[in-house]
């Protein structure tokens, strides 16, 4: 079943993700969708950025013809240089991570499951994936969140009961944010906390893989 | 009977143990004296357990990695007791403790273990011992005692004794020790003179030059953590104008800064992993992003992958930068909660901790680093730029023999020892980029 109904576009999942992030938070943004986020972090609440490239307090990207190589996000993508910036090796990146200082981390994905399995670093099809930090943060980032549009290409749901896709880590997501919902994997089950604008929790339903717990206390989208 | 050596003519016997560009530590007070009595040319690098190297400051993770991931040539341990398969006992303090102190670490990771008995001529007693009856700091590890009295090598389960003090005969040892000891038919009178010597120089000319005994079937470290930044560009065109086949390749991509442009100018193609695997000089990536981004614009490795020319093992990035840790800091493997329950588990073993599943991973080692940092000095201390220390950092101790490319080497005392990143025991050649060779072709 297809809902023909609008969308929400990326920035505004960015914008609801951006809700989440801790104040004075040390954060690692994935690429996509979740590195639009920094541009909605108000300015009264300060996130630090981490990146595994090895630097921290990383800031806007590096303007035309101001590129450093030495000077990288996870991406690849040249930064600006910024006050406050630290550089370390990648020991000391994933320390971070697998050490649990990182707070939060926003990452894209292929499927995530009722009870919190992500799968982001391969599609089936292609044989082949990259793993980059993702392994890292889904384990040890004290909160993982999905930011996703909430179908694929073909229409065929993200939010699955189970993933068939190659996990990334089992159980380690806090938070889905897609384009119609924003959901709650727990043990129990994927609950259904928001709906964008216009949406029901039935038709949220229709296009999703996974069963939702409906309670009494879903609210709209908040940005 | 004759005056015993005094601790400046131990100091003096001990120096002559170490080789010319060799790595020397020692247990307490006695790696300052070791220090200080070293001639200049023999280029020693002397470490001490307070984490001081030459002088230098090291963390004490760096310390241990030191002595751990073998790059200790010569340690010099006081000792309590030695027995004669070379096991050691620390010496006591005066309630009886033992102060094992770096003891443990320096006798299990070093090359060879010299072991001190300092006080044997003044207190009439030379403590070896058939088999210890003090606690073991180390188990077979003492090549050679020396003590104030003279010196004995430990071989074959035999205490052989090779120099005497002047004074002192092969009768007043054996009379002193509560073994018996064997006398070598060319034992001599102890030799204080300094020795004599220069350190080979880690600095190389040329790029093939530096790399030119790396043989095929080797493993090679080599960084870039995807971009131009980081890359030693110059070393990976030496090493394909080398030849060397059928390597394992370990590092955070495979190759993928030709097919993401990372600012490359137009026209003109980065030089990355890619050089070398279509040159089929690879056997099999290790790398935790191995291919391209985009599924339109394969790397060169993944044309390779699918064609079943090379291996893949896929790696997370953390996972990767904790097993060349490992590898460096000699930690044999660990457990970790990183990818447990995904196809990285498959095959290996895990145990559950606490409620949570770890699975095991091996350190990693490797007979090449090529590695790019921006300034070196002589003695191959390195300082990075940016971001692009990431894994270069990691990788220099886990290598038999890492490779430097820079864009400066100065002499030893221009960079800050509060700066230096890699301290330059885990460097073992370095080569500057030529001045206006770019990361492209």
């Amino acid at each position: 079943m297809t809902v023909d109904k609008e969308r929400l576009d990326r920035m505004i999942i960015a914008m609801r993700v951006a809700r989440e992030l801790p104040p004075g938070g040390y954060v690692n943004l994935g690429i996509g969708i979740p590195t639009l986020v920094s541009m909605f972090v108000a300015d009264d609440s300060v996130v630090f950025y981490h990146s595994e490239s090895g630097v921290l307090n990383c800031g806007p990207l590096a303007e035309d013809g101001n590129e450093d190589i030495d000077l990288i996000n996870a991406g690849g993508q040249f930064l600006q240089p910024v006050p406050g910036m630290a550089y370390f090796s990648s020991v000391d990146a994933f320390a971070m991570i697998r050490g649990g200082h990182v707070d939060a981390t926003v990452l894209g994905a292929h499927q995530v499951s009722a009870t919190g399995d992500l799968a982001n670093w391969m599609l089936p099809e292609r044989g082949v994936g990259n793993i980059g930090g993702a392994m890292d943060l889904a384990a040890g980032a004290d909160r993982v969140i999905v930011a996703m549009e909430h179908n694929d290409r073909q229409g065929n749901p993200k939010v699955v009961q189970e993933c068939d896709f190659p996990l990334t880590g089992k159980g380690c997501v806090s938070l889905v944010v897609t384009d119609v919902a924003v959901l709650e994997p727990t043990p129990a089950g994927m609950v259904l906390r928001e709906v964008a604008p216009g949406w029901t929790a039935d038709e949220v339903q229709s296009v999703t893989g996974a069963r939702l717990i409906i309670g009494d206390d879903v609210k709209e989208y908040e940005v | 009977m004759a005056a015993a050596l005094s601790v400046g003519e131990i100091t003096r016997r001990i120096v002559r143990e170490a080789r010319p560009g060799s790595v020397v530590a020692a247990s307490g007070v006695w790696a300052d004296r070791i220090r200080a009595a070293l001639p200049g040319s023999l280029g020693v690098w002397a470490l001490s357990d307070a984490g001081l190297m030459d002088g230098a400051p090291l963390s004490v993770a760096d310390a241990a990695a030191i002595a751990r991931g073998g790059y200790i040539d010569l340690a010099v341990i006081e000792a309590g007791q030695v027995d004669r398969n070379g096991s050691i006992a620390g010496a006591q303090s005066a309630s009886g403790l033992s102060i094992p102190g770096n003891a443990v670490d320096l006798s299990s990771g070093a090359q060879r273990v010299v072991a001190l008995l300092p006080n044997a001529g003044r207190d009439g007693v030379l403590n070896l011992a058939e088999s210890l009856s003090l606690p073991a700091d180390g188990v077979n590890c003492v090549d050679t005692v020396i003590c104030d009295v003279g010196v004995i090598n430990v071989a074959g389960g035999q205490f052989v004794l090779t120099e005497t003090a002047p004074g002192w005969t092969a009768a007043d040892l054996q009379a002193m020790a509560g073994v018996s000891l064997s006398v070598s038919p060319a034992l001599r009178r102890i030799d204080l003179a300094a020795p004599s010597g220069d350190a080979v120089s880690k600095v190389y000319s040329d790029g093939v030059g530096a790399v030119a005994d790396l043989p095929d079937g080797a493993t090679v470290f080599i960084d870039g953590f995807g971009g131009p930044g980081g890359m030693a560009h110059y070393l990976l065109v030496a090493l394909r104008d080398l030849g060397s086949r059928g390597l394992t390749i370990v590092s955070n991509t495979a190759g993928i800064a030709r097919v993401v442009s990372f600012g490359t100018p137009p026209g003109r193609t980065a030089i990355d992993h890619s050089v070398l695997i279509e040159n089929g000089q690879v056997a099999k990536a290790i790398a935790s992003f191995p291919v391209s981004p985009s599924v339109s614009r394969p790397s060169e490795f993944e044309l390779a992958y699918r064609r079943g020319e090379v291996e893949l093992e896929l790696v997370p990035q953390g996972t990767l930068a904790e097993r060349l840790r490992a590898g460096g800091a000699g930690v044999l493997a660990f457990y970790t909660p990183t990818g447990a329950g995904t196809l990285i588990s498959e095959g290996k073993e895990s145990r559950t901790i606490d409620g949570r599943e770890y699975i095991l991973e091996y350190g990693l080692r490797a007979d090449y680093a090529i590695i790019r940092a921006h300034r070196a000095d002589e003695r191959g201390n390195l300082v990075y730029r940016g971001t692009s220390r990431n894994f270069n950092a990691v990788m220099a101790p886990a290598a038999r023999i890492t490779v430097a490319e820079v864009d400066e080497i100065v002499a030893a005392g221009e960079l800050n020892p509060e700066e230096i990143v890699t301290p330059g025991v885990f460097v073992q050649r370095i080569v500057k980029r030529p001045d206006g060779f770019s990361g492209y072709e």
